[in-house]
């Protein structure tokens, strides 16, 4: 049931990108052609493609941790920057042999997004803070403290850009294809999924998570805290994210770290979980759907003239198309659930509350 | 003064009766809430409406006010036969009615909350008219409501005048209220009754929800006392006492719903000493002191909403009490929210399966081990199979019916469910079992269930503390009991041969 949704919001979004592709003049065969051509069709384009799908792999299975425990929050992208922000301090500060330096930047680059969700996490622990609201206002605080970071204190003073020095080799993934933005961190890919998938499925941790998020009042009777496993499963989400920030900075085609190095693929790995229905596994194929939807329209905007915002509005399209398929699935089976629940219904006995 | 909704009370029929009530009934699958119920309100009256918990008060009210319909029986409001379908039909005959639980915006004003419930046409109101309308309505009928407050600046007592000024506004004759002293502090109850005389004294009928018995005799005129569904008399408030409004809502042949085992009664397990706890100017819980035994059980009777819940939840350790302690054979504990009372050896079977037995979305298996994860953990890792395992012996002990393990908890019915919550909490071979209403929404095979269980912990040694609604159920099962009425607990009785109408008594806050 719920493949067959997704496969059906995927062909309705494309189908209507279809109508869009018309409408401006170019015949869908071309536009497909170029589209797919440019997702896939060359060494150089595949490389593209694979390489888009790291941070959105990663920022998925970061949204999945913490919505498995009920806690739903947006501050990926704020968590991508402060990430690379910590990598180069230790890129550019510390210096060493590359299966020294590398393994160190990720740890970093993991616990600067854990910390920085962590302020989000003990806002809502303590006080009840809503953390969407504060994760979105930490995004916006992120952004101008890179601004700030690779103008001033890791400015390089060789470029009127706002750049930092370039990363040395030695921090960097090294290169998996020649002369293609491909480098190996895409083996953080199954490792992160697997990792994911057996800590939601067979920890403590996860079944704990599982819980709370299913119902906190009962999780408080098993004597399960929901503010010390939602603390935990938003800081994991945050070094997730930080993983990814991590990749986008030492694995991306300019060896220096810019103000916003890719912090929208903190909203994408959004879309990409709920397309995957925050399934760790599923999110495999639906990390290279997008990641070929970013690179294919990139491209055929060269080809063929379509705009490359076209990617986007499918992508914003099935998003709508899930939640509405969520929502619809839901309300379906809370209508079928409660004719079958006459008999286990409860009468009075009101508490006066 | 204008009003909405021009009430039919005054026109026609028997004008001093507002709300006449001929052959009600309604019957639920499993339960007939209402049995033929007959009841006439008069204009210019408080009519009491008395009766425990599940004697129909609430379902008769929701029937008056069209949230329910009847499957029998007529509805005269001002001698005109009427069928109430909604609230804003029954607003339109001149009937409003006070919840429990207010329906308020808290960051509106008063004014904008009241217009929230206007149907006039066009729409937009002018601020300033509604504010002058509230403004006289609230002097007139003594409110002491500023028009201007936001709603959550008030206190509770407050809120609910502004309820109440919302049923005013929209012309309301008759007005009914739900237990409305529940959150009330003694002195804003005061305020109420004050405000109640003012009320009837402009013509309007007030039916009040009740199981307090000081408040009938304090504002009510006359008062229908309600039990198992049919309306048992209707007395002159004048003419009568405390005693003979508790022995009508309580006293009958007590149908014994199960029976008491007998045991070797041994050390204490369970001490409450002394606790007090209050919440927003309201004392919650008023030194409640009680001991429970390896060997008996021990019941807490009561109507709901008198402190049953929070003593629950300081026993349980969910709540802090502000003094007094409770110890399990003689230790006190604490931890992180239940983790002491379960190692002290404590289970809970709670009040409310759904949102506090079971996690509805997860599976059997996963429920049942929800409390013992670490007794399945090794280095963070949790072996599932051995908890599988574990779930399908719990399974067969306790006679869950479902298909396997996997099958999702909200597929099973209540007794399954039940039995799911007694397989996990009882299966720890417990010192002291608390079951908080354990028998609510059962089928009489399921209800059997749980009292063999009872009786069976009971021999094992275990201390049993029974609290329910269910006067029958009290004086079947324990040993010895207790009525709790606003946060205290009286005096202990002795189940067998228990003199009802001194229960009755105490349930409605008598001596």
């Amino acid at each position: 049931m719920e493949l067959a949704l997704s496969l059906a919001v995927v062909v309705c979004a494309l189908g209507i990108a279809m109508i869009f592709v018309v409408v401006s003049g170019v015949p869908p065969a071309a536009g497909a052609g170029a589209f797919i051509d440019g997702a896939f069709g060359s060494q150089l384009n595949l490389a593209g493609t694979l390489s888009k799908m790291v941070p959105l792999t990663l920022v998925a299975l970061a949204w999945i941790i913490a919505e498995r425990a009920g806690r739903f929050h947006v501050g990926f992208p704020g968590q991508i920057l402060v990430g690379g922000l910590f990598v180069s301090v230790v890129a550019l500060k510390i210096s060493g042999p590359s299966f020294v330096h590398l393994p160190l930047a990720l740890l970093v680059g993991a616990a600067g997004g854990a910390v920085y969700a962590a302020l989000a996490a003990l806002l809502w622990a303590k006080r009840g803070v809503n953390e969407i609201l504060s994760t979105l206002l930490l995004n916006l605080i992120a952004l101008q403290l890179l601004a700030w970071w690779v103008r001033y204190p890791f400015h390089d003073p060789a470029t009127p850009l706002a750049l930092t020095p370039a990363f040395p080799e030695s921090v960097r993934w090294p290169s998996l294809l020649r002369d293609t933005t491909l480098h190996w961190d895409v083996v953080l890919i199954p490792l992160a999924v697997v990792a994911v998938a057996y800590t939601l499925n067979r920890t403590v941790f996860g079944f704990r998570a599982k819980i709370v998020g299913s119902n906190l009042r009962f999780a408080e009777h098993a004597g399960i805290s929901p503010q010390r496993v939602g603390t935990a499963a938003l800081v994991l989400s945050g070094a997730l994210a930080g993983i990814a920030g991590t990749s986008l900075v030492l694995a991306g085609n300019v060896p220096a770290m810019s103000e916003d190095f890719g912090s929208a693929y903190g909203f994408t790995g959004i879309a990409v979980a709920l397309l995957a229905r925050n399934s760790p596994i599923a999110v495999v194929p639906s990390a290279l759907l997008f990641a070929a939807l970013q690179q294919g329209a990139g491209v055929m905007e060269g080809t063929v003239g379509l705009s490359s915002s076209l990617s986007g509005l499918i992508q914003g399209l099935m998003i709508i198309f899930v939640l509405a398929s969520t929502t619809v699935l839901h309300m379906w089976r809370r209508r079928r659930d409660s004719r079958r629940d006459v008999a286990a219904n409860e009468p009075e006995g009101a508490r006066a509350r | 003064m204008a009003t909405a909704g021009g009430p039919s009370v005054r026109a026609h029929g028997d004008a001093t009766v507002a709300l006449e009530l001929k052959g009600i009934t309604k019957r639920f699958p499993g339960v007939t809430a209402n049995d033929g119920i007959d009841l006439d309100v008069k204009r210019g009256e408080v009519h009491a409406l008395l009766g425990e918990n599940g004697a129909g008060k609430s379902t008769l009210m929701n029937i008056v006010f069209g949230l329910v319909a009847p499957d029998s029986g007529e509805i005269i409001v001002g001698g005109k036969r009427v069928t109430p379908h909604g609230p804003q039909e029954a607003a339109a005959l001149g009937i409003g009615m006070v919840h429990q639980h207010f329906m308020l915006v808290p960051d509106m004003d008063v004014i904008e909350n009241v217009a929230l419930t206007s149907t006039r046409w066009p729409r937009m109101l002018k601020r300033e008219n509604l504010r002058s309308e509230l403004d006289a309505l609230a002097t007139a009928f003594g409110l002491g409501v500023s028009s201007k407050a936001l709603v959550e600046t008030l206190s509770v007592g407050e809120r609910q005048r502004v309820e109440i000024l919302k049923l005013l506004y929209r012309g309301a004759q008759l007005i009914i209220l739900d237990e409305p002293s529940a959150a009330l502090t003694p002195t804003e109850w005061q305020s109420l009754t004050a405000f109640l005389r003012t009320m009837t004294a402009e013509g309007k009928a007030v039916v009040l929800i009740t199981h307090k018995l000081d408040e009938i005799m304090d504002v009510a005129d006359r008062c229908t006392v309600l039990r198992d569904g049919r309306v048992v008399t209707t007395l002159d408030v004048a003419t009568t006492d405390k005693a003979t409004l508790a022995r009508t809502m309580v006293g009958r042949d007590v149908s014994l719903r199960g029976s008491r085992a007998a045991a070797q009664v041994g050390d204490v397990v369970l001490e409450v000493e002394d606790v007090t706890l209050d919440e927003g100017g309201r004392r919650l819980l008023d030194g409640v002191s009680l001991q429970v035994r390896s060997g008996e059980v021990v019941g807490i009777a009561g109507v709901s909403g008198n402190g049953q819940n929070e003593l629950v939840d300081v026993i349980v350790g969910l709540s802090r009490a502000a003094t007094g302690r409770v110890t399990i054979d003689g230790r006190e504990y604490s931890d992180l929210l239940t983790r002491g009372f379960t190692a002290a050896g404590g289970a809970l079977v709670p009040e409310s399966r759904h949102s506090e037995g079971v996690a509805l979305d997860l599976s059997i298996w996963e429920n049942l081990v929800a409390k013992e994860l670490t007794r399945f953990t090794r280095h963070g890792v949790v072996d599932m199979a051995a908890a599988r395992r574990h779930a399908v012996e719990l399974s067969a002990m306790f006679d869950i019916r479902s298909p396997s393990v996997e099958t999702g908890v909200k597929k099973l019915s209540g007794g399954n469910q039940q039995k799911v919550v007694l397989a996990r909490e009882l299966s720890r071979d417990p010192r002291l079992v608390i079951m908080f209403q354990p028998t609510l929404g059962l089928d009489a095979g399921a209800i059997e269930g749980v009292y063999r269980r009872i009786n069976e912990q009971k021999l094992k040694g275990a201390a049993v503390l029974l609290i329910s609604y269910e006067l029958d159920e009290i004086l079947s099962l324990t040993d010895r009991f207790a009525v709790m009425f606003g946060g205290r607990l009286g005096p202990m009785m002795t189940s067998e041969n228990a003199d009802v109408e001194r229960v009755g008594l105490l349930m409605g806050g008598g001596r």
